[in-house]
This record gives structure tokens, sequence and C-alpha cells, in this order.
């Protein structure tokens, strides 16, 4: 049985965390996180294909698939709905609670959390989650489509924003905030990996599409997706190149939503939260965000394009998994419920 | 136009504020009757539903669950204060004392040599057969010998003034933190009033407490781990259990976050495992361990009372104490006293029949429709028989089960609960009051001057408990007698 | 007589169980008719217990493993020496009455009246009547005959009942195993306010029925004013005699329990027990 522990002198027994107020804090922000990212990708994608309404049937559905792709259920998409149409998208990615990843999960699983530790967090915080869970209780596909789908991605976003910035001017810099931080950044930087792949589980026929009117319109709406469109014609006046496009969304470092960005201040936090003071990280974790921030810090977009970026994209998805469930592991971890127990006669 | 009306009906009760003519006032509430008097009723009600509005945004609730999601309820607050002057605070403190000594003696009895029952001054059946008797703390020993750290004893007055005890809290009493919100309201409401009064302060609750809970902690380290375990939020007392914890600044945590290895008792932290020298524990003893108790429970902590016995860890309040509250064990207290200290009981209880004995089974079975009956164990007004108010089929029903099971009830008189000024519908109406102190048990024994006056609010009804229509007031003991 | 006593409680899990907090009842008391020359428990995984004495007298020990584990194994060996028959002192004649006015029995009120698994039910008392038809006697006679009474008009059938069943359940049965037995027995006494407690211990039995359990046996103990408690086992019809080996008393089932716990995990276990009582010339047997 290991001692018990010494706690870092920077940490007073009576600000000591909980594992299980950490595990609902990380997991509340990666839940809205997660809502507000699913909300944008449909967005974006809806609206995307109203530019195009040219587009035959054949790619339409691919399209489609392509999003499904990215999101990595596509099995549990096939389980439940024949095909792939932007409303049966619509369905499965906002309203089905049979898919964890839905909005309306998402946000469900986020109020959750919040209500367990909702002495931890401000009223308004609490308020404008539950606001959420409120309106979108209230909300069903049709409603969505008779009503304009952009409003309701629009209440999502906005609550998304309100609560994070809402956290900011009213959580303390504790160790909660730092988990909090620490799941968000966590959260959005797999779904960045996730809009960048969608374009690649889009199909061009033909090599001369490459380049042409739908591809850069496809490279417009990844942008789009990631609220990258403005930020990358800042920084590259020129038209949309997709390898550029790419660049930016993996390795721009003031961008908010790029991979870089999003890595440094995972490394950041975590070693906060795994009290790490030397210069040179110790646990798992720390060591394998250290070498992905490395990556990310001297690779070059030709690099990956090379290896493929589509392996690039899933390595990184894998590395985000492992260091995620490490922190868990040695700092969340609660144990499942109690069992009860039979007895013998005599 | 004021709030003192001339028309104040003090009826045949003892009223806090006025005489019995309704209309001279006590000499300690004469600075608020001037203020009333002076105050206009928009004025008052002005001040009023600010203090209601603060209530609701600082979310001092208690919660009703009648459905899964459960309503949030502000306790009703009532601006009038109820004024102690001190030379009666000093008997009732003596005797609260008095009371809470004799009855820890009695705990470790009970729980050691039990002379008390050899000795036949309490019977040893009704011990034996009392619910909260807990057989499995047996023979072990407490933290200096101490079993009730915190303790609620409530207190009314007859018809003619004199306090009597009603009954014993001495396992989680909850209401404390309405009394530090009660007086955050009114020292906001009524600044210069209160000010002017010289009122004795409660603001030390949260220090003297933490305190208490220090003094238990074993000899392991200089700087203790206090923390206080909640059942969580659907427990209708969560409110007071975080208000508590921020007080002392101590962890607030729930069964799950703890573990046992060896005997000793650790909170799961981001940091590792952080042992844990003292719960203030808001849990029943039911629900603490599902190795020793219940073990249907996800409350508690399996090897909770394992540490316990080994005294790596310390539980306020501990385990067993609920023996002592029972209802029917009441009615020994005086004799208990008596038997520990030597003394007479300063603070009298309400005179009480007991079921058990026959002569008074046979009285109280003839005379059900005049007494007030209650089951021994029964908390919040509930399993209670008010024969006058009652219907002949409600005192049958009462009867038939008194019959049944005798161990299981008493019977009193019913007291003329005195009334205090209350403000209902724009105006003073008198409203049947108890009183709540709260006494703390550590190196000194300490009672909080003042505590919780709840109030029944609705007209006639004796009933104060905030889950059936009670509300409260800010209790004010002076620093002099007027 | 020299008797060891093997009990050996193994719990298999579906998956993995840790923080396992377990309290077990196994070790034979030393009384005025027994003693335990010596006690041992083993625990797999190994933990390290602690004992400590309950408010019957039982010494209960109590262990805990935090880590994963898909097995625990609870193995207890006693040597135990039972005082000859011969030697015991015969129950004298109390009658009712006396019993009644005994200056101990108030000490004793939790044993005659309402408990866990023996709630007092007047179907209990009609049962206690009918078996006493033949008029009152003195205390141990009656507990006597309504022991025989069991025995004679219960069936003893493995299965019937579960380890929750209660004494009026069993009684409207009319079948079960020793635990229901005694539990009846118990009512039976106690509703004529004859205190009686619920013993858990072991009996060296010569003669098998078929399809008996070897387990841990059950029967009851009877207070007697100027004796002291007298056992009687309704299962077999007889006074506990140098065969009987009692390990733990208490109210009923509840306050005996041989093991119980919490554990966290896996999702089910099941479980097995052995249990051999061996004559000895006082060594120890090899398991």
């Amino acid at each position: 049985m290991p001692p018990a522990t010494k706690l870092p002198p920077s940490r007073p027994q009576a600000n000591v965390m909980l594992s299980r107020v950490a595990h609902s804090l990380y997991w509340m922000s990666r839940y809205i996180e997660r809502a507000e990212n699913i909300a944008r990708l449909l967005e974006v994608n809806l609206q995307f294909l109203l530019d195009f309404q040219g587009l035959n049937d054949a790619s339409l559905k691919d399209h489609w698939d392509s999003i499904i792709l990215s999101t990595g259920e596509e099995k549990l998409f096939a389980e439940h709905y024949k095909t792939a149409t932007s409303r049966t998208v619509t369905e499965f990615l906002a309203f089905d609670l049979r898919n964890p990843g839905s909005i309306l999960a998402c946000v469900f699983a986020a109020r959750e959390n919040a209500r367990m530790i909702r002495d931890q967090i401000s009223a308004e915080m609490w308020e404008t989650i539950n606001e959420l869970h409120l309106y979108l209780k209230s909300q069903n596909t049709t409603d969505v489509w008779a009503g304009g789908p952009h409003e309701f991605f629009a209440r999502i976003k906005q609550a998304s924003h309100l609560f994070q910035g809402l956290t900011g001017a009213t959580y303390s810099r504790s160790e909660g905030w730092e988990f909090i931080q620490f799941g968000k950044y966590i959260e959005r930087a797999d779904k960045t990996t996730r809009i960048l792949d969608v374009k690649y589980h889009i199909l061009l026929p033909n090599a001369s599409d490459v380049g042409g009117a739908v591809d850069t319109a496809q490279w417009q709406a990844v942008l789009r997706s990631a609220s990258a469109l403005e930020a990358y014609r800042r920084a590259h006046v020129s038209a949309i190149l997709p390898w550029k496009a790419a660049e930016f969304l993996i390795f721009s470092d003031s961008f908010p939503r790029s991979l870089h960005y999003c890595v440094a201040q995972i490394d950041d936090f975590l070693r906060r939260i795994l009290s790490e003071t030397g210069a040179r990280p110790k646990s798992d974790a720390a060591r394998a965000a250290r070498r992905l921030l490395a990556d990310l810090q001297s690779l070059s977009i030709a690099e990956i394009i090379d290896q493929g970026l589509h392996e690039f994209l899933q390595q990184v998805q894998t590395t985000l998994d492992t260091i995620g469930e490490e922190v868990v592991q040695t700092t969340m971890f609660y144990p499942a419920e109690s069992s009860a127990e039979e007895q013998q006669q005599q | 136009m004021s709030l003192i009306s001339t028309n104040y009906d003090a009826g045949s009760f003892f009223d806090e504020m006025f005489e019995p003519d309704g209309k001279t006032v006590r000499p300690h509430y004469r600075r608020l009757a001037e203020r009333l008097t002076t105050l206009p009723a928009a004025d008052f009600n002005q001040r009023r539903a600010a203090v209601d509005l603060a209530f609701l945004r600082r979310g001092v609730t208690f919660t009703v669950y009648n459905d899964s999601e459960g309503t949030e309820r502000i306790f009703p607050f009532d601006l009038i204060p109820r004024i102690i002057p001190s030379r009666e605070w000093a008997k009732l403190e003596a005797g609260l004392i008095q009371r809470i000594t004799a009855l820890n003696l009695f705990l470790h009895d009970l729980y050691h040599g039990q002379k008390i029952l050899k000795d036949k001054i309490v019977p040893a059946a009704l011990i034996l057969g009392a619910k909260h008797f807990r057989r499995e703390f047996m023979n072990f020993n407490v933290p200096r010998d101490i079993y009730v750290h915190i303790c609620g004893t409530d207190l009314i007055r007859d018809h003619a003034g004199n306090y009597l005890v009603l009954e014993d809290n001495l396992r989680c009493p909850s209401g404390a933190s309405y009394m530090l919100e009660n007086r955050v309201a009114m020292r906001r409401a009524f600044p210069n009033l209160f000010s002017s009064y010289g009122v004795r302060p409660v603001e030390t609750y949260g220090d003297a407490l933490l305190k208490s809970l220090l003094y238990l902690a074993p000899d392991r380290t200089d700087k203790p781990n206090v923390v206080l375990l909640t059942p969580g939020v659907y427990n209708s007392a969560y409110f007071e259990h975080t208000f508590l914890a921020r007080q002392m600044g101590i962890p607030i945590v729930e069964g799950r976050d703890l573990v046992v290895r060896d005997s000793k008792v650790y909170m799961r932290t981001t940091a590792g495992l952080v042992q844990v020298d003292v719960i203030y524990r808001r849990i029943d003893d039911d629900f603490l361990d599902p190795t020793v108790f219940r073990a249907d429970s996800m409350l508690g902590v399996p090897g909770l009372v394992g540490a316990a016995r080994a005294g790596h860890v310390a539980l306020a309040n501990s385990i067993g104490t609920g023996v002592a509250d029972d209802k029917v064990i009441y009615a020994y207290v005086p004799k208990i006293i008596k038997y520990y200290l030597g003394e007479e009981p300063i603070l009298a209880n309400v005179n009480t029949y007991l079921a058990a004995e026959p002569l008074d089974r046979k009285y109280i079975l003839e005379n059900i429709s005049k007494l007030v009956v209650k089951s021994a164990n029964e908390a919040g007004g509930y399993g209670m028989l008010i024969g006058p108010a009652s219907t002949k089929a409600e005192c049958e029903s009462f009867r038939a089960q008194v019959a049944a099971n005798p161990r299981n009830f008493i019977a009193q008189d019913p007291i003329a609960l005195s009334r205090s000024p209350t403000y209902c519908d724009g105006e003073l109406q008198g409203r049947h009051i108890d009183l709540r102190p709260y006494i703390l048990y550590g190196k000194k024994i300490t009672v909080t001057p003042g505590g919780l006056t709840r109030v029944a609010l609705r007209k006639g009804s004796l009933v104060v408990n905030s889950s059936q229509g009670g509300g409260s007031k800010d209790t004010w003991v002076l620093q002099g007698d007027e | 007589m020299h008797l060891s006593i093997l009990h050996r409680t193994t719990f298999t899990y579906a998956g993995k169980a840790h923080d396992s907090f377990n309290e077990v009842r196994l070790r034979p008391i030393d009384d005025a008719f027994q003693k335990c020359v010596s006690f041992d428990l083993r625990l797999e995984p190994t933990a390290t217990p602690q004992d400590y004495s309950d408010f019957y007298g039982n010494t209960i020990h109590y262990f805990d493993i935090a880590e994963g584990h898909t097995k625990l194994i609870v193995e207890a060996q006693s040597l135990v020496e039972t005082t000859p028959n011969d030697d015991r002192p015969s129950v004298p004649s109390v009658s009712s009455s006396d019993l009644e006015h005994s200056a101990e029995r108030e000490m004793f009120a939790e044993f005659y009246t309402s408990s866990h698994y023996v709630p007092l039910e007047v179907e209990l008392w009609r049962e206690a009547q009918d078996a006493l038809c033949d008029g009152r006697a003195d205390v141990w006679n009656e507990v006597c005959r309504l022991g025989r009474h069991i025995y004679r008009t219960f069936a003893y059938k493995p299965k019937t009942t579960g380890v929750s069943t209660r004494a009026n359940d069993a009684l409207k049965l009319r079948m079960g195993v020793c635990q229901d037995f005694a539990h009846v027995h118990l009512g039976l006494c106690r509703s004529l306010g004859i205190p009686a407690r619920y013993v858990s211990g072991y009996f060296f039995n010569t003669t098998r029925r078929p399809r008996e359990i070897e387990a841990s046996h059950a029967w009851i103990e009877a207070y007697v004013p100027g004796f002291g408690w007298a056992a009687f086992d309704p299962t077999h019809d007889r006074p506990a005699d140098d065969r009987y080996v009692k390990v733990a008393v208490g109210r009923d089932y509840a306050d005996i329990r041989p093991i119980n716990g919490t554990y966290r995990g896996a999702p089910t276990r099941s479980l097995k027990v052995d249990v051999k009582v061996r004559q000895t010339n006082g060594r120890l047997v090899p398991a």
C-alpha cells in the first residue's frame, strides 16, 4: 500500500481537490466543447451543401459519409440509419441520444456533471448550462429544419462561448481551473483533427478536380468549421491553398483552435495538474504531450503530407486519448459502485 | 400606518413582546416597538422583500423531494426578531450545559459499564429495544470521551413563560446555517436598531465548531485534516452542509470520496490519498458503513467504523448518540441528570406519560383526545397526534397503534406554546414559536447565544418544521437585560 | 470431546473485485462447557485481520483487501475441547412465574422481544399454544417440548427457504434448514416470554441425514434462572451436548453472520463453503 501522499507546499489541505470534483469539472468542460464543435461542424457543412445545390446525389452522399467517418461513429450510424443525408446526419449528430457524441447527449452529460459539483461553480455558469439544456429538450429535427438550422446552431455556440466567458470571469484560477482548461483543450485538439480529417474522407474522383471550385469550397468549409476562415485570410492574403489551410490549422501558434496552440496549452496545464516542476517531464502523459508539442513545433506540412495527413491525424488522436486517459486514471479515478453480496444459510 | 396596531391579540398565550393586555410592551422589546411604530409599513415591506431576494440569490434553501426533481424552497424568514434578555439567557445556558454534560456521561455509561441500567434507574428493556442503540460500538472508546459534540436542544415556553425542554437532537441537528444567515439578513435590514441593542454575536459559531472538531483529532499531526461528510446534493440539508464547510474552510466530501486502508481514512484527491483525522458527519449511523450497518447504503464508507474503533479517525457526533435523544428516554433525563451529577435539573422537561408504563398507558388510552402523542423515533413532526386538534378517526387510529406497540409512544399534556409577533398579511399577529440553541462540546462546552427561533406560520398551528409550513426568526440575546 | 474444525469459504468473482471489507465470526467461544484451544485464520489474498469482542461477547475478525482479486478464501481452523456430557449439570426446574419475576430477566429484554428475523406475530404465539396443549410446566421442559414439536412437524428440506427467510415465513412453509428451525423455535419461546438466543456453531455429526448439508449449524439457548443459558437443537430434537461447538450468539442470524462485508467491482460472486468437523485426540489434523 503506497504511503499517504505528502501534499506539495503550494496546496494547503483546505484547497485540496477531490478526484470526483476534478472528474466532473474535466468532463463538464469536454462535453461543452464537444457540443460546440459538433454544432459548428454540422452548420458549416449544411451551409456548404446549400452553396453547392448542383452537386449530384452521389457527391452529396459522399460528403455526408465523410462527416460521419470523421466522427468515428460510422458503425453506430449504420446501425440506426440507412443512408447519410442532411436530415439523417443532423438527426444523428444533433438529437440522437443513442449517439453519446450528439449535441443533446453532450449537453445532458455536461449538465449532469455540473449538477454534481454545483457548489463549486458559479451560479451563472450553472444557469447557462441549465438554460441550454432546457432549450435543447424543446427542439427536434423537424423544428430545426422548419425554423432554419442556423438559429439553432447559433444558440449552441453562443451558450458555449458564454459559458467559457463566465468561467473565465468567475472561476478562481485554482486547481479546478486547470482541469477545466485541460479538458477543453484536449477536446478541442481532438475535434480540430477530425475537422481536418473530413477532407481526407472525401475522395475526389479526378486529379484535375484538385484545386477546382469544389475542392476550394470544401477547404473553405473545413476552415469555417474551425472558425478559422477570417484568421486564415489575415495570415495568407492569397486564395485558399489546400496544403496552406491544413498547415494553418496544424501549426499556427496563435490561432486558438490550431493543433499547435491547443497542445501547447495541454502541455502547460498538464504539468500544473501533475505538479511537474522539473524541466524534463516525468510522467508518461506529460512526456507524450511534450513529444507531440515538439513535433508540432518542428515538423513541416510537406513532411506530414508525405507521411500521410490522415495517418498523422490518427496518431495525434491516439496520443490525445492516451494523455486524457492517463490523467483520469492518476488524478480523477474513483471506483465503480459497490455491489451487494449474498450469505449462506446454516 | 405602522405595523404595530392597537388591537394586537395576545390571546391566552405567553407573548414574547406584549403583556397579556396586548398593549404593554415588555422592557427588552421597547426599542423594537418604538422602531416599528415609526417605520411605515411600506418601508418594512421593502426590507422584507430585499431580505427574501437576498436569500433566494444566496441560495439559502432547503429541498423538498416530492418528485425526482425536488423543489428548492426558501425557509421563510420573519423580520421581527425574538429578543432574550441576558439574565434569562444565563439560566438557559446553565441548564443546557448541565443537560449535555449528563447526557454525555449517560452515553458513555450505556456503551461501557451500563451502571445506570444495573442500578435500574432506566429500564434495560428501553435501551436494548431502542432503534438507535448501536451494539456495534459497545465497549469502544471515543476521543476525549465525548459522544455528542454538536447538540440542538429544542426549548418552548409555557403559558407562564417558563422555558421547558421539548427534545434533544443528538445525531445530526440542523439549522445552524439558517441561524447565521438570519443574522446577516437582520444586520442588513435593521442596522441601527441592531447596533443600538447590543446583541451578542453568533458569527463565532463556525470557529467554535472547527475548534471543537480539531480538539478530537488523534495525535498524528499538528495540522489535522477535518472534513464534512455529506450524503450529497440530493439531501434536503445540502445547503447547510456546503455552507458550514465553507465557513470552516474544510473540504466537503461524499462517501465515495473516502477510502479506508489499514483502518485509516483517506480522501481521494488529485494529489493522491490524503489522510483524514476528523469527520463531521451529516449522515445517520444507518448509512455510515455498509460493512457494519445497512448493507445497501451507497452513502457510506466501507471500513469507516473499523477506523473509528481503531482510534484513527474521530467522528462527530459519535456513533450511537441516537439512543439518548429517543423520545421515550427523554422522559428519564431528569433522573439521568440526578444520577450522574447529583443535581436537580435546571431546565425542566415537559410532563411526559410513558405508554410503556402500565398506569401511564391506561391514562393515555383513556384520554388520547386531550393529549399530544408522539412516536418515539419519528422526526420532523411526523408520527405525532395533537389530540385536541384531531378527528375522532385519527385519535382511534393512534390509540390502536399505541396499544399495539406501547414501547414506541409517549404522550404529553398540550403546552400552550408562547407566541411572537410575526408579520402576517400586513400586520403583526401572534404565532407560536420554539427555540433551538446550539451547544458545542469541545474542550469547553459553549452555547451559541441565540440559536434558531422557529415559527409556525399558519394561524393556530403548533408545527414549526420547515417541511411543514414553518419559518424562522433571528434570535437576539442581549448583552444586558434591555 | 476434542474436536477439530475446518471452515473454508471460497468466493469466486465474475471479474475482479477490490476494496473488499469484511467481518467474520468464526472463532469458537470460551465458556463453562467449551474451550477454544487454538484458532487460526488464513486469508487469500493475504491480509492481517484485527479482532474485537462484540456486544454479545463474540469474537469478530475484520480485514480488508484493497487490490484486485478474482477469488477470496477465508479459512478458519480451530481446536476445541468440550466438557463431557457426564460433567454437565442438569437444568433445574423453574416455573414460568419464577422466570417472569426474576431480577435479571429484564437485562435480557432483547431476547424475548421481536428481532429482524423473528418478528413476534400472533401465528407464532398460536403455534406455541398448540405445541403445549398438554399443559404448561417448567421453563426448560417447555423449551424442549417446543423444540420437539418443530422437529416432528417440520420437514428438513434444503433449498426451500433462503438466507433472508424469517421465522413467520418458515412457519407457513413448515420446512427449512437448521437456521429456520432455530428461528421458529426462538419465536415460540419468545412468544411465551422465555428469553432465548440464537447460537451458531458446529456439531460433530455422527449420523448425517441424506443430503444434509455439512455446514455451520444453528440451534438455540434459553435462559433458565439459577442455571443460565441452556441449549437445545430443534433440528435434531435434543439438548446440545459435547458434540456441539458454539461460535457466536445473538438475537438471530443477523447478529452472527459468519462472514459479511462489501466489495467493489465484479458484478456477481459465487460462494462455496467447506466445513469439516472431526474428532481428534488433541493434535491438529491437516486440513
